[in-house]
């Protein structure tokens, strides 16, 4: 309660200042500071989902979009898993990629020279096999300009080495957010798995070891079976769960979450509109990542900003005062 | 390659579980090119998640008057929820598009064995067929002579074949049971036609379900024939980011998986790993 009033304070100042004392034409601020990086408002695109930006230009305006979290990038290339990767399922789909990525290096000289090129904050997810090889990976990134933060991968559920192993044991999770913290140059999102039994531990897990802020969720792992032959929809066996079905696991993570940490939280995990954007900035998000929705809606970040501004001013309120407005929502009844 | 919502304008049908679906969509239909295909997605069922990749089969005018492209053709077959769902759709409804999307037939570095052929060979099987009319009625404007094979497992299955009839020299059917043209595989008859005419520069097109691809491939092959095999795969996007739908191809590390929607769906049949375990069966 205390912190949500807090915000309240501030941003009536901001309120005011864009409407002088009136009834009259209000423009919401929409921009959010998160772990020190200015988001001009709290909509990103999740890893994996968004590609590395230029597949969207010709469907949306990059400017709009309040951030991009990048396709996971590991040290050396990773092929991924064989085909075929995705099955959908009811409201969701899954998916067992293996994280195909064409390595750090070749992400710096291929992919970076368009992102820094675009009018919006870019966040590089990172992937690694051990401690070691998040380390090489974030070393050889922060060579790199215009990066706005790493999104520690210790959380993808369809590698049989690194990701998950980390996400899954908080003694791990500590120790490869310390890991890198001490070589990262720009600020560490540490992005964390539903596939626990407490989050919160590994919520305290990664704070204590350095991390700047979190993200959560990464996908449930799931599986689907062809009744005609008995075996897995996907050879990998299982996959992970996105899209909406999921959206009620999600915001009961990140609402659990942000009331056992400090740092702030962005939330993921079945976002597909603006009204579910306000949910999870209710639960006490203070930013969002879309992401299956970008594979059947391509243009869905452009409208849910749009759509939020529109509630923003519609209700003369800037976005920042949504955060964690329902602090108290447990109880509400 | 545009997002648009298109509107439905016929769902005919064509034989059983078969379908023509037809939808307004100008500057998709006028931007297509052979091999491309486009991503169907009904609104109103947010328990289908995904958009369906589909063929373009074809585009043509609204009406005799106008010149351009205004509709576009896929035809498909009711396998799933998604096609289930697809037949329901009725004149008026909307539909999202994304199209036209992929890499198809006529691709640069296509061209030139392309245009080198004396004879294009069409083999399609089943809903296979789909890919290939736009190409069929290109290469006749450029003046190539074409033979179609296309096989089904039933004579339902042989939808459409009738729309290449001015654009082939011969249309040559299969089915399994028999009940429409010869019975048996359509690599039959392919073989067939491959040993009687050994000298002349064949090029082969083809698509249809992964066996039946495979099996016309190997004949390539043995015949010494380049081959252009328009690949299908579940597909999450069909925009290259969420690299679901990529194959195996002969490469390696990063390289040894391509995306069927944006390298593909038209790839040389060398190009692709053909080894057990590689192929997807979807």
């Amino acid at each position: 309660m205390e912190k949500s009033s807090r915000t309240r304070d501030k941003n009536q100042k901001t309120a005011s200042q864009s409407a002088p004392g009136s009834r009259g034409k209000f423009v919401p601020d929409m921009a959010v500071e998160f772990a020190g990086i200015h988001f001009k408002n709290p909509v990103l695109t999740a890893s994996g989902t968004f590609g590395y930006g230029k597949e969207f230009a010709q469907l949306i305006d990059l400017s709009l979009l309040g951030g991009i979290v990048v396709k996971g990038i590991s040290r050396q290339p990773m092929e991924g898993n064989p085909s075929p990767r995705i099955y959908e399922t009811k409201s969701g789909m899954l998916n067992a990629i293996g994280l195909q990525n064409v390595g750090a290096k070749k992400f710096l000289e291929e992919k970076v020279p368009f992102l820094r090129g675009l009018d919006t904050q870019v966040i590089v997810n990172v992937f690694g096999y051990s401690t070691e090889e998040y380390v090489r990976c974030i070393e050889i990134l922060n060579e790199a300009e215009g990066i706005a933060a790493y999104e520690l991968n210790i959380s993808c559920p369809n590698t049989h080495k690194g990701g998950m192993y980390y996400g899954s044991d908080p003694r791990m999770t500590h120790e490869v957010t310390v890991a890198s913290k001490k070589v990262a140059r720009y600020p560490l999102i540490v992005k964390l798995s539903p596939n626990v039994t407490d989050i919160t531990v590994f919520a305290r897990a990664a704070e204590n070891g350095g991390a700047d802020a979190l993200s959560l969720v990464n996908t449930f792992v799931g599986m689907s079976i062809d009744i005609k032959t008995g075996k897995s929809h996907l050879p990998y066996g299982t996959g992970g769960l996105s899209g909406p079905a999921i959206k009620p696991l999600a915001l009961r993570l990140v609402y659990q979450t942000v009331r056992a940490v400090r740092i702030p939280v962005m939330g993921i995990g079945g976002i597909s509109n603006a009204e579910d954007v306000l949910e999870f900035l209710m639960a006490g998000a203070k930013a969002i990542q879309i992401g299956t929705a970008n594979f059947y809606d391509p243009c869905v970040s452009e409208r849910v900003i749009r759509n939020l501004e529109a509630y923003c001013k519609q209700k003369r309120i800037n976005l920042s005062e949504l955060v964690g407005t329902q602090s108290d929502l447990m109880s509400s009844g | 390659m545009f997002n648009k919502t298109a509107e439905v304008r016929e769902n005919l049908l064509l034989s059983d579980g078969h379908y023509l679906l037809s939808f307004y969509s100008p500057l998709q239909a006028r931007t297509a090119r052979p091999g491309q295909f486009a991503m169907l997605r009904l609104c109103d069922r947010p328990d289908i998640l995904l958009r369906r990749p589909m063929s373009i089969y074809d585009v043509k005018p609204t009406s005799q008057k106008s010149k351009l492209p205004e509709l576009m053709q896929v035809v498909y077959k009711v396998v799933g929820t998604g096609t289930k769902a697809m037949a329901e759709l009725k004149p008026g409804d909307a539909l999202e598009v994304l199209a036209p999307l992929g890499h198809g037939y006529f691709q640069e570095d296509y061209q030139e064995k392309l245009l080198r052929a004396d004879e294009v060979l069409l083999v399609a099987g089943g809903i296979g067929i789909a890919a290939l009319l736009l190409s069929a009625r290109e290469l006749h404007e450029s003046g190539i002579q074409q033979r179609l094979f296309f096989g089904g497992k039933t004579g339902a299955d042989l939808v459409c074949y009738e729309d290449f009839g001015g654009l082939v020299q011969e249309t040559i059917l299969a089915s399994e049971d028999g009940s429409k043209g010869q019975k048996g595989f359509v690599t039959v008859p392919l073989e067939r036609y491959l040993g009687g005419n050994k000298g002349r520069k064949i090029l082969i097109m083809v698509c249809g379900p992964w066996p039946m691809l495979e099996a016309c491939v190997g004949l390539a092959r043995g015949y010494g024939h380049p081959c252009l095999v328009s690949m299908e795969n579940r597909m999450g996007c069909g925009l290259g980011v969420c690299l679901g739908c990529s194959i195996r191809v002969k490469g390696h590390g990063h390289g040894a998986y391509e995306r069927v929607c944006t390298e593909g769906p038209v790839f040389w049949s060398d190009h692709i790993s053909w080894a057990a375990g590689d192929t997807p069966e979807i």
